[in-house]
Formats: C-alpha cells, structure tokens, sequence
C-alpha cells in the first residue's frame, strides 16, 4: 500500500487571517493536502512569514499577501495578487475575524460596527473577489469559519454573535446561488478553541469556567477545527454544499449542565 | 471559431436544464425559455469556458441599444422610439420596427433576445468585433 494521498494537489487556496490561530492551523493543514496556500495578514507580516516558511519547509508552496478583507478593494487586490503569485485560485477560506466582547448595556455603535464590517464584511468582500475566478471556471469551493456563537447565546458576544449569524445566512445563500457554477460554500463553527480571539474569556481562570460547560470537557485545538474545514475543501466533502458544521465538542447541543445521574 | 452555434445551444440547454427539442434558434431566451438573471450568467459563463468569448450580462443591454442615448433610444416614458426600433432590428432581424416604435417598453427589449441573437453576438465578438 502506499502513502497517504493528497487530496489538494494543484489546488491553490487562500486563506484569511492566516498569520495566527485558526487561520494559520488552516493554512498549514491546507499546505499538507498539496495546496499551494496564499497567507493572507493584515498586521502580522512577521507571523505570516513564519507560516509561509514552515509550509515551504515541509516542501510545500505559499506566498504571504497583507490586506484587509473588510475593505473591498484590498479584498479584491488580495485575490487577484493570489492568482498572480500562485497561479490561480480554487479554494477560499474566510477565516479573518475580530471580537469586542461587551454586555450589550454598555456595547457602543462602533463595537458592533467593527465586528460585523470584519467578520461578515471580509467574507462578503472575499467571496465577491473570488467569484470572478470561480465563475468563468466552474471551479470553486468556499469554507467560511464562524462560530457555534451564530446559532447560540451568550452573554457579552451579541456582536459577535450577530456577526456569525450574519456569515451562517450568507453561507446558506452563496451556496444556493453558486451550486450551478460548480461552487460549493460550507461554514465551520468552531466552539471554544484556545487563540487569541478569546483570549479574554480565559483569563479569569484559565478558561475553566468555559470548559465545565462543554460536554466533551476540552477546548478544541486549532488542529481540530483546521482539519474540518479542509475536509469540507476536498473531494470527500463533494456533495457537500450549505452545510453548517458545528465543531464544538458538543456545546451547542445542550441544553444545559443537567443534574448528574 | 468552431461551432459557435453548438456552443450556444449547448450552454442555453445545460444552463436551463432543457431538452435538445425545446430550443430552437427563434426561442427567446426570457419568455419561451423562461431564463432569469441567474440563468443568463451561468450561459453567458457557459459561453465563455467553451469557446472563450467573454459577455459580462451587462453587454447585452449595450449590444442591443448599440450605442444610441437612452433619451434616443426610448422616449420619456421609457417607451422605444422610431430609431431605437430600427436598432433593435439590426440585432434582433426578426423584429418588425413599425410593431415596436411607440410601444414597446425599455425594459421588455431583452425578453425578444433570441438564441439566434446570441449567437450572432457571440459570433461577433469572436471576429473580433464591436459588440
């Protein structure tokens, strides 16, 4: 028998927000499948060539592209400098995004602003920017990152919440719009996984508060939610289109803690 | 270019989802084949992997007013004038100008867009052509 197969061989991808966290997990596991991986960065360029040179590393092709996806040109700048660098474009992951975690009793317009122009706005911005590649081509598969917050409540994350649930509706749409030009949209919501986005609900206790409440009792690694949306990126996920896959240890199905029998 | 018309048939059938029966070269492309805007840019995308001429949808609308001033081409009441009819005749032949000038509305002009016609466009922008 031989070795594993790459199931992304000439592939290229283009992954968000990819200088840390998620994004970069994404962008490394992407790179192991056989895809070339644009890194996209908005302010991390040192990051983002620590990802690029680890991928190169493992004999794999990447090239880091800065921009901010919230703005529309550089959204469509950092496509197009992806097709340029690496030679076209087959794969999309919106994975950037910020939070500003506020009770909404005290949350400003800006604070809600933020978070929706980043979260939604970047994958509005980059799905746009890619369909002029995915659609000429019939070729293309979108993985946007939201978060089990989309689809359930908790205390201080309205804005973020809003955000997801923003990017789960559009999720839906894109994938109805896109199926006949051979596109598929799928989001991955991750529940809690240790980066720095929710760096503030650990630092009271570790995040053990946090973990009590998760039915499977850990924190997901970046790994563990990478390798989902790179599923969802390749040929076994290829009757796959609309999906929201949650990837939460359990947390958004369960009611509550329950009284231990 | 090879068989441009087979392209554009091929592409109206896959994007439409129809028999090889159901479209003729007369067949508008709105009302007998009931194509949307979502349908016109998958053919036109169609159109443009297999015989690599590109339409964006927009074209269509200033391939048929060829040019002409909205304020020539229709009247104020968006209604289509004596010249913007004999335009419309030059793309889409099977028109009768005396039939439309002074009645047809602006926005009902694409829906007597044919096969045919697209496939005259197409052809058009293959050779290299204004349209």
């Amino acid at each position: 028998m031989g070795g594993p197969v790459s199931k992304l061989t000439d592939r290229v991808a283009l992954v968000t927000g990819a200088s840390r966290g998620i994004g970069r997990a994404i962008a490394g596991a992407l790179a192991a499948e056989g895809a070339a991986v644009a890194v996209n960065f908005r302010s991390g360029s040192e990051q983002a060539q620590e990802v690029v040179q680890a991928i190169a590393a493992q004999g794999g092709r990447a090239a880091a592209i800065q921009g901010d996806v919230a703005d529309y040109e550089q959204a469509q700048a950092v496509v197009k400098r992806t097709v340029e660098e690496l030679g076209g474009l087959h794969i999309l992951v919106n994975n950037a995004g910020i939070a500003k975690d506020a009770l909404i009793y005290n949350m400003q317009p800006d604070d809600w602003l933020d978070v929706m122009r980043i979260n939604f706005g970047g994958v509005f911005n980059c799905t746009k920017a890619a369909l002029s590649t995915f659609m000429p081509q019939r070729d293309g598969v979108i993985v946007n990152i939201s978060s089990v917050m989309g689809e359930r409540g908790w205390t201080g994350e309205s804005n973020y919440a809003a955000s997801k649930g923003a990017v789960n509706a559009f999720t839906r749409c894109c994938a109805v719009e896109f199926a006949r030009f051979g596109i598929r949209v799928n989001a991955v919501l991750p529940g809690f996984a240790p980066t720095d986005l929710v760096a503030g609900l650990m630092d009271k206790d570790g995040g053990k508060g946090v973990r009590k409440q998760i039915p499977l009792k850990s924190f997901a690694t970046v790994e563990e939610v990478a390798r989902s949306a790179v599923f969802l990126t390749g040929p076994d996920a290829s009757y796959i289109t609309g999906a929201l896959l949650t990837v939460d240890g359990g947390s958004a199905a369960q009611l509550g803690m329950g009284k231990s029998l | 270019m090879a068989d441009v018309d087979g392209a554009v048939r091929e592409a109206v059938i896959e994007a439409l989802a129809l028999d090889d029966d159901e479209v003729t070269p007369d067949s508008t492309l709105m009302d007998d084949l009931g194509a949307e805007s979502i349908d016109l840019l998958d053919i036109l995308f169609r159109i443009e992997k297999s015989t690599g001429v590109k339409i964006e949808a927009a074209d269509l609308g200033d391939y048929i007013q060829g040019g002409i001033p909205d304020e020539e081409f229709s009247d104020e009441n968006e209604i289509i004038t004596e010249k913007g009819a004999e335009q419309l005749h030059k793309v889409m032949p099977q028109t009768d100008p005396s039939q439309l000038a002074g009645t047809l509305a602006a926005d009902e002009v694409i829906k007597l867009f044919t096969v045919q016609n697209l496939t005259e466009m197409v052809k058009l922008r293959a050779d290299g052509v204004a349209a």
